[in-house]
């Protein structure tokens, strides 16, 4: 590096006191404390909401803390922008990359640091060097557009060495990844430390932090609970420090599960449009009445497909789906919907709600067709607003009113609003696609609770969740999906996250250790 | 799969002296062809070729002013209106006080566009579109109301109009001039077209035309040879990933922005200083509107851009000479486009398509076997109607920058 680093090994390089950042109504981290060695990967781990990427963003100066300070080398820096932390030697590799897909891979990586050693063939000889010395193989002259996650990654990481940092934050890195790109990463972050480098590493998946790190930092609830060396705890351990007995806990109470069955499903397929590879590959699945069925998996091996396709949204998918003993094969999502199927969408900015519409207006979506927010060809104001107000009530949504915007509201309050459209109009079916994801842990709650009255209600619930402990909570049976077939099927009552984990990566593959 | 390949082959496909000699040479070739198997001698007389260059002119500048804001990532259907102002700061500079004041006018008037544009979309986060058809109506009312405050009584000029203004001088070089028409006189096939287009060049070449095209190699230099014009093109690209690497997103679509409204004015002080000799009202005709077609037909890009001015410039120009008979002949062209389009389609398996294309083709070519000239009514639809076929054609392989339209707000990273 053409930084030395002049901290000698094991020297403090990043030091965080007193933390704490707060946004209108949620204190997303208060009283943080993490010391960060050099030529070692520090996780910091968390629940999903605990407050770890506010921290990261804290410390790569996009957001200001609003108290405590930060030292990066033994000097005291104020961060006010991301070009400060690179000044002091941050980096950072955010979850959702940073790329523009139209560059070359050259051109993302001097963008910003023009500087150093302009854009053409010096900067060219620049990042073939850094590929080299660390192992990040990737062309220079290929567009963005045209790489896999993995080479992304990469592109990402060499971005940061490029402007010689000596601190890397990689937030949640191995969420897009495969198995085999996640030991790929993993044989990178040895030879970044090796050099020197301090890594900070972001996750909620134990396994992967304990075969990688040298430290564990757990923050709950926005706060660090403690640091401990990797090699002294087990993910067990680790996991009881996330969830801490201050939690709700997401355990059902006792078994409600008949024998009618509510959704069938066989032989499921579905295939990359105009190409070989199968995204869903002869999915069979039964819910019953009172069974809450939550699939695991890593993401992209088909949750997200199985689930449109039983919604209807993929129209290319074969094989028969069956509701409460009616035939939904070919038909259309909204006749799916009207047949009694409540759906949580996964990313509800995109597909659960009109942000810039009224709460009221968005109780209508969905719902078009169905009293009490229409009669007949015309929308009924008042009904919808009448029962608007119910949900607001009824699932505790914190709005100043109905008129407001649905974009006004927290994660949290967006998420109980859908979950209660989705509630109304009896549905039989419910299917909940990461329902408690980036929701403070209030309305985790809460959204917990709601799913646990649905299922006494008798409905059936399929649950797509990559938080491993709401899975086990919550549902009565689990499958593992994995390249889009459902592989294995557990007993909540007789499984570990750890067991889970080894199974959504391959038994083939073995432990990600 | 074409998915893939396709970014892959526009960037290698680098312009470069001989590729650019070699579209001259096959274009000319093309032409020659036509010209001799219609019999339409206007297709490529240097008179022709000559109009096509002031034609094209304002036409690629209005494009390429869309370039720059757009690579920034703002939409800009303002560049009529902005032109427009450019019209007037021509004419009220370019005869108060001289031709080259009226360039730098024209340039002003267009950059207040251009500002007002950038405050409402970047500032303010307006919708672009919005913003920029606000522009176009208000630079049209605003120019009306200053037109007849300062040309009404001046000797020459009137409510609508300025009077005339001093020509920007011209290049002649005369010793290849006359020559070349000689050869251009004989109606040799390829040769005599070569001599058209080289006469075109070297006889009475407008200052502005000159400057124009070097706007165009200055501008691809800076956008894709400096660290400046990286950072504009992040900006329209990705802001986000710029602002997370500390590029200042704002000011950079604010001064492209600027450059673009700049640029405008000048296509529309072209217009008035050396396309006419007066500032007129409703000089610009639309033509910030295929500006912008003509920079979507060049993929955003200079050469392309290049490329979509100089084939509307054309139409326009065969329109204006009455080309009845150049028109029809340009029909036989067409037809053969779309049947080589036909058979392109069927290879790919783009059956319907390609029986469309065929039967369309197919269609015009009898047209053209069975008339010997357009009615006068159609010829003046030719520049719009080819507007229509390019980008309906062109547009499917496009590709935009990724955030061109989208309003950003500063602190948007991570």
């Amino acid at each position: 590096m053409s930084d030395s680093v002049t901290a000698p090994p094991g020297e403090v390089v990043v030091r965080l006191r007193d933390i704490g950042k707060t946004f209108p109504g949620v204190v997303a981290n208060h009283d943080v404390n993490i010391d960060v060695r050099r030529g070692t990967v520090h996780a910091v781990v968390g629940e999903n909401g605990a407050g770890k990427s506010t921290l990261m963003k804290i410390l790569y100066g996009v957001q200001k803390p609003d108290s405590g300070t930060i030292e990066i080398g033994g000097e005291q820096v104020s961060l006010s922008s991301p070009a400060d932390a690179i000044a002091a030697g941050v980096g950072m590799v955010f979850q959702h990359f940073m790329l523009a897909d139209n560059f070359t891979v050259l051109e993302n990586v001097v963008l910003g640091a023009e500087k150093l050693h302009g854009i053409g063939d010096e900067a060219r000889r620049r990042v073939l060097e850094l590929a080299t010395t660390y192992g990040l193989e990737v062309d220079p002259d290929v567009l963005v557009e045209d790489l896999g996650v993995g080479a992304r990654q990469r592109v990402e990481i060499l971005k940061v060495l490029y402007r010689g940092a000596k601190v890397i934050i990689l937030d949640e890195p191995t969420a897009v990844l495969v198995p085999q790109e996640v030991d790929e990463l993993f044989d990178n972050l040895r030879e970044l430390k090796a050099e020197g480098l301090a890594v900070l590493f972001i996750s909620h998946k134990l396994d992967e932090v304990l075969s990688v790190a040298d430290d564990v930092t757990v923050v709950r609830r926005g706060t660090t609970v403690d640091t401990v060396p990797a090699g002294s705890v087990t993910s067990r351990q680790l996991a009881e420090m996330m969830v801490g007995s201050e939690l709700p806990s997401p355990a059902t109470e006792t078994s409600t599960v008949t024998d009618e069955v509510v959704l069938d499903v066989q032989d499921l397929t579905l295939t990359v449009l105009g190409g070989e590879r199968k995204l869903l590959d002869g999915i069979d699945l039964t819910i019953h009445r009172g069974e809450i069925l939550g699939i695991a998996g890593v993401e992209g091996n088909g949750q997200a497909e199985l689930v449109e396709a039983i919604m209807g949204m993929r129209s290319t998918a074969t094989g028969r789906v069956t509701l409460a003993g009616a035939d939904l094969t070919g038909r259309s999502t909204r006749e799916r919907r009207e047949a009694g199927i409540g759906y949580v969408p996964e990313d509800r900015h995109r597909h659960g709600l009109l942000l810039d519409a009224p709460l009221w207006e968005n109780r209508v979506l969905g719902h078009q067709t169905r009293r009490p927010v229409v009669k007949g060809p015309l929308v009924d104001r008042a009904g919808a607003r009448a029962d608007t107000q119910r949900i607001v009530e009824e699932y505790d949504v914190r709005t100043p009113g109905i008129d407001t915007l649905a974009r006004a509201l927290s994660g949290g309050n967006q998420q109980k609003l859908i979950v209660g459209r989705e509630m109304s109009g009896d549905p039989v079916l419910l299917i909940a696609a990461h329902p408690t994801r980036g929701v403070d842990v209030g309305a985790q709650a809460a959204i917990w609770g709601h799913i646990k009255r649905a299922r006494r209600d008798g409905l059936a619930v399929l649950l797509i969740s990559a938080d491993l402990d709401e899975l086990i909570g919550l549902s009565d049976t689990i499958s593992v999906l994995l390249r889009g077939r459902l592989v294995r099927s557990f007993d909540p009552e007789h499984v570990t996250p750890e067991d889970l984990g080894s199974a959504m990566t391959g038994a083939a593959e073995g432990d990600v250790r | 799969m074409s998915l893939v390949t396709a970014p892959r082959l526009a960037g290698k496909r680098r312009v470069t002296p001989g590729r650019v000699l070699l579209v001259v040479v096959a274009l000319t070739v093309l032409l020659s062809l036509l010209r001799v198997l219609t019999g339409a001698d206007d297709l490529a007389s240097s008179g022709t070729l000559r109009a096509t260059l002031v034609a094209a002119v304002p036409i690629g500048l209005a494009g390429l002013a869309g370039l720059w804001s757009e690579r920034a990532g703002i939409v800009n259907i303002g560049l009529e209106g902005m032109m427009i102002l450019g019209t007037f700061g021509a004419g009220y500079f370019g005869y108060f006080y001289g031709p080259w004041q009226g360039v730098l006018g024209a340039i002003l008037f267009g950059a207040l566009g251009g500002l007002i544009h950038a405050v409402a979309t970047v500032t303010f986060g307006v919708d672009h579109i919005v913003s920029g058809v606000a522009i176009n109506i208000i630079a049209a009312g605003a120019v009306q109301y200053l037109a007849a405050l300062t040309f009404t009584g001046v000797r020459g000029g009137g409510q609508t109009q300025s009077p005339p203004i001093d020509a920007l001088p011209a290049i002649s070089i005369d010793a290849l001039s006359d020559p070349l028409g000689e050869l251009e006189a004989k109606n040799w096939f390829f040769v005599s077209d070569g001599a058209a287009v080289l006469r075109a060049l070297v006889t009475n070449l407008s200052v502005l035309t000159l400057i124009a095209i070097l706007l165009f190699v200055l501008t691809w230099f800076v956008l894709w040879r400096t660290s400046f014009g990286l950072r504009l093109r992040s900006v329209g690209e990705s802001p986000a990933s710029s602002e997370s690497l500390g590029v200042n997103v704002i000011r950079y679509k604010f001064v492209a922005v600027l450059i673009s409204g700049g640029i405008a004015g000048l296509a529309g002080g072209f217009l008035a200083l050396v396309a006419s000799s007066t500032f007129r009202e409703g000089q610009t005709g639309g033509r910030g509107y295929i500006g912008l077609a003509a920079m979507i037909f060049g993929n955003w890009r200079p050469g392309g851009l290049l490329a979509g001015a100089g084939l509307f410039g054309y139409t326009d120009t065969l329109r204006l000479r009455g080309g009845g008979e150049s028109i029809h002949g340009l029909l036989l062209l067409v037809a053969v486009l779309l049947v080589g389009l036909a058979v392109w389609q069927w290879r790919k398996a783009a059956r319907t398509a390609a029986i469309v294309s065929g039967v369309m083709g197919v269609l015009v070519a009898l047209w053209f076997l069975l008339s010997d000239s357009i009615p006068e009514d159609l010829t003046g639809m030719t520049p719009y109607v080819t507007t229509l076929l390019v980008l309906a054609l062109a547009s499917q392989r496009l590709r935009p920058p990724a955030a061109a339209g989208q309003t950003y707000r500063k602190g948007s990273a991570g």
